[in-house]
């Protein structure tokens, strides 16, 4: 993988933050009395790809880069972080929006680079979307989003035209009640079936999370709200041939297990619409990317999944991490690059 | 003070879709309540087509933030109250579902997936509650 250096500026001395002088922030945390150090700007992805970005809280701990991360958010965004309760909670929260701020922003969408410069809205089911400046000329891309995150991980995920809903979860992550009482409740009768099929129940538990994951991002590349696509009204499919490798970790660069939705409304038609990728981050996480479909390889075959995927801590460092041990394709077609 | 008999209660009916900011409806120009030590709420029956929401007993709000604090490995000390969001207690989408469902068995109702969903606070979680818990 490509570790790519930050530019640093001369630092002005200003004292350490960190007692331990070890932390690899130490020398770094100096430079950032001054403004922070310019995005390494990155080439839009084309048509085909998917850029997934994604920041692991635990590696920022520097309180005047978080200080640094919060100037960049206009007022109704700190306060929204800030209305979290407890530092875990607001440091995921500052970290999901400096994310897709700085990620976007990486774009240089019309010559832009500045992360304090993006406008948000909601279209009217509540899906955040950039609201790009309306100036003469200028046509907005037609760049698409997604932001997930949970305490120990904040992803985005970046495609140009194909919608995209995007989930992250701990691999460990348990649920307080029964997985099968939970998916009779709340899911379908076949995803019912194939999690009472799995008899170790350490498994069973990474299957549930892993089905929640990827029924989240489906509703979310849906953009339409929870209650418009309620988790019992379709059902996640993962085709037999594969079932064996969605429970293996396997090869990083490319893996071919099907998965697919069904709505119940139509079940003979398997909805075509929408393609899967489940990965294995780091060994700790799962990440489910649902896109709408592009285009079809003849005969209604989907191409694979062009992935890029980076770590970033956002103006410090990013590491391209696709195709390395850090990103495991477990489920869904993809190639990674 | 005059009780209310089932029968004669006449009051403009109001429409049962109220949206959420309009659930606390006061009617007390129309009605009177009885007297006695009861909680008032058991003793209002209405008629058909009529839905009177008061704030939800305290007793309702103390289930739900009992079971919000266990979903989400609070101390027994946290301070939620109704107004606490779920989310800014650091409430996800599957804790939600999840409190949701110690819900429907703490009171043994069934939440619909789309009223499951338009759940933000421990004070909106309490008032569906006796909603369903009425029927």
């Amino acid at each position: 993988h490509r570790r790519l250096p930050a530019v640093i500026p001369t630092p002005p001395v200003s004292a350490s933050p960190f007692p331990n002088p070890k932390s690899q922030y130490c020398c770094l945390s100096r430079n950032f009395s001054a403004a922070l150090t310019p995005l390494l700007p990155v080439q839009l992805p084309s048509r085909m790809e998917t850029h997934l970005w994604y920041v692991v809280p635990d590696e920022v701990k520097s309180a005047p880069l978080l200080s640094k991360y919060m100037e960049l958010l206009p007022q109704s965004e700190r306060d929204h972080v800030l209305g979290f309760r407890g530092d875990q909670l607001q440091k995921s929260a500052l970290l999901a929006r400096t994310l897709v701020r700085t990620t976007i922003a990486r774009y240089q969408v019309d010559g832009h680079l500045d992360p304090r410069s993006l406008r948000f809205k909601r279209n009217i089911h509540g899906k955040p979307e950039v609201e790009w400046e309306t100036k003469d000329g200028f046509c907005p891309p037609p760049l698409q989003f997604n932001i997930s995150h949970t305490s120990s991980l904040v992803a985005c995920g970046v495609t140009m035209n194909s919608l995209i809903g995007i989930d992250v979860e701990e691999k460990r992550r348990r649920t307080k009640n029964n997985i099968l009482a939970f998916a009779k409740r709340y899911f379908t009768a076949h995803e019912v079936e194939h999690l009472n099929a799995i008899p170790d129940s350490e498994l069973q538990q990474q299957e549930f999370i892993k089905l929640w994951t990827l029924k989240e991002a489906y509703v979310k590349a849906l953009g339409k709200g929870f209650s418009s696509s309620p988790f019992n009204t379709f059902t996640i499919r993962v085709n037999t041939a594969a079932q064996e490798s969605f429970c293996l970790v396997k090869a990083r660069k490319e893996a071919s297990s099907g998965i697919a939705v069904e709505t119940l409304d139509s079940p003979q038609n398997l909805t075509n619409n929408w393609q899967f990728a489940l990965l294995e981050l780091m060994g700790s996480h799962y990440v489910a990317i649902c896109l709408e479909r592009q285009e079809t390889g003849g005969a209604g075959k989907a191409f694979p999944i062009k992935l890029t995927a980076r770590k970033t801590i956002p103006s410090v460092e990013d590491e391209l991490v696709s195709g390395t041990n850090a990103v495991v394709t477990i489920g869904g077609s993809v190639t990674q690059f | 003070m005059a009780s209310i008999t089932r029968a004669s209660v006449s009051m403009p009916s109001l429409s049962t879709s109220v949206n959420q900011s309009q659930r606390r409806i006061s009617v007390m120009n129309s009605v009177s309540f009885p007297v006695s030590g009861r909680s008032m709420i058991p003793s209002l029956r209405l008629q058909r087509g009529l839905q009177v929401c008061c704030a939800a007993k305290q007793e309702t709000v103390d289930k739900v933030v009992a079971i919000v604090k266990k979903q989400l490995a609070l101390p027994a000390d946290a301070a939620v109250t109704g107004e606490s969001k779920f989310a800014a207690l650091g409430a996800d989408s599957l804790d939600t579902v999840e409190i949701v469902m110690g819900l429907e068995e703490e009171f043994d109702i069934t939440v619909e997936e789309e009223s499951a969903q338009s759940i933000t606070t421990v004070q909106e979680a309490a008032d569906m509650i006796e909603k369903l818990v009425e029927k």
